[in-house]
């Protein structure tokens, strides 16, 4: 294929002369596919495997752009969460109306399944109870400035883990918990 | 009775077709693989279940550094040109075409805007390892850069979706400043970014 005959071309057939040999033109491809394939091996491997994942947040509107006043949620279908900074929960449940008389309980929990799983699903029981659905539930959630975006986003997992749908990702301005960063001592702003 | 003469039959297969497929499907992942961008600083990414892929195209991506240095990256080359335009208009940087076009093919980058020209004027192996500072956030009500950032890009290219690649240990209180600025352009809606887990029994 890749020869060319330069002599006087084999005009003349009774001649003694070193006539040039036929090669085959088949090329061996077996080490070429393996090469091929290895290389698609390695791009399927590459590119599928690394796809990461988004989750998404929806924060409630800043209160100038509110338009509707919407009625406030009793507290007693809430749960609150303070995200802290050594990976703790601190967690209360806020009265509906606060006297002198008030006891507030609050704990701290970790992210496990043990700790928030299962104070989230001791709340959801206790809304349903009180309010016969168990949807009523409202998490609030509110990190403190020294928490980790880990912390945010295992929050928000465990949410769709227990299947609660409504949550909020709020800011700590409320009394009770310049209270609870205080108790633990931990800056709220 | 004669034996039969099996018929000697060579071992040797034709390979091209097999070499012809297999290149083809190579070509094909070559050309569809998107390879990780250069990263500013190393990020490692939280976990969750979610499950939704991030999507491929129509992209702003910010990106939050452990210690709260931010980047900002667009995936679209026509919008990031786009982008600059307004923001040498907004910002007065008086850009030659060599460093827009070093602009173009920037993933991403952090620092204030102002000294944008000076980092496209150097030479590509020196931008290369060129340490960012950082988007310049904005606490004294001066110059709300991000937020400029977020509105030009947005006006240029009306899909673009909102992606935060964040580390695991970045404290909230940087988080929190970057959707101060999303909130301030009246971006209530974003996605962070996540490696899949499995839900822990």
């Amino acid at each position: 294929m890749a020869e060319m005959n330069t002599s006087e071309s084999g005009a003349k057939k009774g001649h003694k002369k070193a006539r040039s040999k036929k090669m085959s033109t088949r090329v061996d491809l077996t080490a070429m596919v393996d090469l091929g394939f290895l290389l698609i091996t390695f791009f399927m491997l590459a590119t599928t495997f690394n796809k990461p994942k988004t989750m998404e947040v929806n924060k409630p509107a800043k209160d100038d752009d509110k338009k509707v006043e919407e009625p406030p949620i009793k507290m007693s279908k809430t749960l609150t969460l303070m995200l802290g900074n050594n990976d703790k929960v601190y967690w209360y449940v806020s009265p509906d109306e606060i006297d002198a008389n008030t006891q507030l309980t609050m704990d701290s929990v970790d992210y496990s399944s043990t700790g928030l799983r299962k104070v989230v699903t001791t709340r959801q029981n206790e809304v349903q109870a009180q309010w016969g659905k168990k949807d009523d539930l409202f998490v609030m959630i509110k990190p403190l400035p020294t928490s980790k975006l880990k912390n945010t986003v295992d929050v928000l997992d465990e949410m769709t883990i227990n299947g609660v749908t409504r949550y909020a990702i709020l800011e700590p301005t409320d009394p009770i918990d310049s209270l609870v960063a205080l108790r633990i001592g931990q800056p709220r702003k | 009775m004669p034996k039969v003469k099996v018929p000697r039959k060579s071992t040797a297969i034709d390979m091209t077709a097999m070499c012809d497929v297999a290149f083809l499907l190579l070509t094909f992942f070559i050309l569809t693989t998107k390879f990780r961008p250069s990263e500013l600083a190393p990020i490692d990414i939280p976990n969750s279940t979610a499950q939704i892929p991030i999507p491929d195209k129509d992209i702003m991506m910010f990106q939050i550094a452990p210690d709260g240095k931010l980047f900002f990256g667009l995936d679209d080359q026509p919008t990031r040109l786009k982008l600059l335009d307004r923001l040498s208009s907004q910002y007065q940087l008086a850009l030659s075409d060599k460093q827009k076009d070093a602009f173009r093919t920037l993933e991403s980058w952090g620092m204030d805007i102002r000294q944008l020209p000076a980092f496209l004027e150097m030479d590509p192996n020196e931008r290369a390892h060129f340490q960012h500072p950082g988007l310049k956030i904005d606490t004294t009500g001066g110059e709300a850069q991000i937020e400029d950032l977020i509105l030009f890009s947005r006006q240029e290219n009306n899909n673009l979706r909102i992606a935060i690649k964040g580390d695991k240990s970045t404290q909230y209180k940087s988080f929190d400043k970057l959707i101060q600025a999303l909130q301030n352009r009246k971006v209530n809606k974003f996605n962070i970014i996540t490696s899949a887990r499995l839900a822990k029994e």
